[in-house]
């Protein structure tokens, strides 16, 4: 196993500029979850360390070795694909074992590699079927198989549950974990859906039109993202953003006034913030009238079984906000919205995040 | 009661009757137009293979005896053997230069459009306009390989008049002009084989020879296996081309079962004799077509 850095990585295709000027660096061991929407660069970047894709400019590393320039089969890392890429005349026991068979390791040796591996994956009994005879999950597993039986200096996976369904996905997606943490193993995990992210994952880097925008902790990337778009990327339903107007006391929020805590009014105004995060947890429905709420009216109110989104109106934006199960109220009725204002962060006019949210440990 | 029979026919041809012969009306013109220019020879045919003829007249009836008689007539034998050789060496240079061509032209670079184009000319020129053209290169007296070798100092060139180089030009005249249908067919089959697994067999650790061996070439098979047997089936009934370049000559080095058919039915009139010929050939190449539709089918299911 070994670290990979990325060190000013740029990807053109003639006009369009993919990758701007990425530095990424993995540290050894570590799982890292390639995030953002599609066509932000990251499955770019991820075939670029595998060799399939040339960068523009810029120099990869893989430990203390540059391969920007090598093939891949060079480079030693293995790769889970997205529509898995079996071969499809070999078995099953062939596909596992075609990156020892093409390293020339003795019969023998390898067919207790494919075993081995074939034991953990819990397919040991397919290991004489061809791909096309298997599911989905089955297919998968195959992959991931192929992909360990060797121990190369890094995983690469390019998205490779986005093509199971959502009920396998949810078991895929741990024992995914669990493997790359029983082996120890670099990975680097190319993912669009922010939870597979958010669970799997040590670290996150989230992107957006071909510039990395934040890497942090899963916990870090929720609670303190960088910039606006990490902060409406991230979450389900999205954070909450309205625009805020300062104010001797406290901040104004679509023409209401709310008092917030002297220390927090200053440094907003020392960051010349302009609008207000908020995730949906972070807020509550209350009767109308109360004080520093937010009067507004019910849009929609949407029961998830566990609790309840209402969709409020206020003052010309919507807010979600999540409510208990046992939520009730009349589409257009009158509602107030409370917050407690350390739970909000505040951006600038540039997007960043120019005042973070009050951690618990105190800040 | 006339006009009421009348008024229930009418009403059967608008209603469900109508719906019911419908079908049979639409497909009647065309299942005429079959049966006139397709099954009726092919009978004509097989009656005519059990009959003796003289002066285009039937003279007796012979049954099986056209048959039987073919497979101890050295000309036919010969020409069968004549053609067989000519057809292995043609579709395996075809094949072998088709497959090169196509995974050269997969790669995409600056006037791979034009270049694709380009190769596919040979197979879209009139068969015989070919066959003209290479008699005009053979030709010992006037033609371009004399004119290069007597340009360079050397004598004329002795090609059609050969028994060994003439069926050489002829396979030569085959490669060229049908190796672009087989990469045509190799091409279009390369670039809708899917493209991951050939990338993760870079990253397993293959190279370009392995990639090829392992995974091109496997994933190929069956599309090699229906070019191959088309290219075979057409190569068997070669017609033009012989009959223009060296009419089956010198001696009979060339002569291919269908120029022998022909001289059989036209120049001996033996008509009766040619059906029987070629009602054999067209058992072959059908027994032939059917073995590699099952082996196809075999290496399917494997």
């Amino acid at each position: 196993m070994s670290s990979v850095l990325y060190q000013g990585v740029v990807k053109n295709y003639g006009a369009l500029n993919v990758l701007r000027s990425l530095d990424l660096a993995v540290p050894d061991h570590m799982f890292l979850a390639l995030l953002g929407p599609s066509g932000c660069g990251k499955t770019t970047a991820l075939r670029i360390l595998a060799g399939l894709d040339m960068p523009s400019a810029g120099k990869l590393f893989i430990g203390e070795r540059e391969v920007t320039r090598l093939q891949p089969r060079d480079r030693d890392i293995a790769m889970v694909f997205q529509s898995y890429a079996l071969y499809p005349q070999m078995t099953v026991g062939e596909n596992i074992g075609y990156p020892l068979w093409i390293r020339s390791m003795p019969d023998g040796e390898r067919r207790t590699k494919i075993a081995e591996v074939a034991a953990v994956l819990e397919i040991s009994h397919l290991l004489d079927r061809r791909p096309r005879q298997l599911s989905g999950g089955q297919r998968q597993r195959v992959a991931l198989a192929r992909a360990i039986v060797r121990d190369p200096a890094a995983f690469l996976m390019d998205e490779p549950l986005s093509n199971l369904d959502a009920r396998l996905r949810l078991t895929m997606r741990g024992e995914i974990k669990r493997l790359c943490q029983r082996l120890g193993a670099t990975t680097l995990y190319v993912t669009h859906d922010q939870v597979e992210a958010l669970t799997m994952a040590d670290f996150v880097a989230v992107m957006h039109a071909g510039e990395l925008q934040q890497m942090a902790p899963p916990g870090d990337i929720y609670d303190r993202p960088a910039n606006r778009f990490v902060a409406t990327f991230v979450g389900n339903p999205p954070m909450n953003i309205l625009p805020v107007a300062l104010a001797e006391q406290g901040i104004a929020i679509g023409g209401t006034l709310v008092s917030i805590p002297a220390a927090r009014l200053a440094a907003c105004r020392v960051a010349q913030v302009i609008e207000i995060g908020l995730r949906p947890e972070d807020m509550s429905v209350s009767a109308p009238g109360a004080p520093n709420a937010l009067p507004g009216e019910i849009y929609v109110v949407e029961p998830m079984g566990n609790e309840t989104l209402v969709n409020v109106r206020i003052g010309g934006g919507n807010v979600s906000v999540r409510a208990g199960r046992d939520f009730r109220g009349a589409v257009g009725a009158n509602i107030a919205v409370t917050f407690d204002v350390s739970n909000a962060c505040f951006f600038n006019s540039a997007g960043l995040t120019a005042v973070h949210r009050v951690n618990s440990d105190g800040e | 009661m006339a006009n009421g029979g009348t008024q229930r026919r009418k009403y059967r041809l608008q209603g469900a009757g109508l719906d019911l012969a419908l079908p049979y009306l639409m497909l009647a013109p065309g299942l005429l137009i079959v049966l006139g220019v397709l099954v009726y020879p092919l009978w004509d045919g097989l009656r005519a293979s059990t009959k003796a003829y003289r002066y285009g007249s039937v003279v007796a009836d012979v049954g099986m005896q056209n048959y039987i008689q073919l497979w101890s007539d050295p000309q036919f034998l010969n020409a069968l053997w004549v053609t067989v050789k000519f057809v292995a060496l043609s579709v395996t240079f075809e094949a072998i230069l088709g497959f090169a061509l196509a995974l050269f032209c997969l790669r995409e670079f600056r006037g791979i459009r034009l270049l694709r184009t380009i190769l596919i000319i040979p197979m879209v020129i009139t068969p015989v306009v070919v066959a003209i053209v290479f008699r005009l290169i053979y030709a010992s007296d006037a033609g371009m390989l004399t004119a290069i070798s007597e340009w360079m100092g050397a004598g004329q060139v002795q090609i059609l008049g050969s028994p060994v180089k003439a069926f050489i030009g002829l396979v030569v005249l085959d490669v060229w002009e049908w190796t672009p249908l087989m990469f045509l067919i190799l091409l279009a089959g390369l670039q809708s084989l899917p493209h991951e697994p050939f990338e993760a067999a870079r990253v397993d650790g293959a190279g370009n020879w392995r990639v090829f061996a392992d995974l091109t070439f496997p994933m190929m098979r069956p599309v090699l296996a229906i070019a191959i047997v088309l290219r075979t089936i057409d190569a068997f009934g070669t017609f033009d081309q012989v009959f223009v370049l060296t009419r089956g000559g010198p001696g009979e080095a060339t002569r291919l079962v269908s120029i022998y058919g022909y001289d059989t039915a036209f120049k001996f009139q033996q008509t009766g004799y040619a059906a029987a010929l070629f009602v054999t050939i067209g058992l072959v190449v059908l027994a032939l077509a059917f073995s590699a539709v099952r082996l196809l089918r075999r290496v399917d299911a494997s």
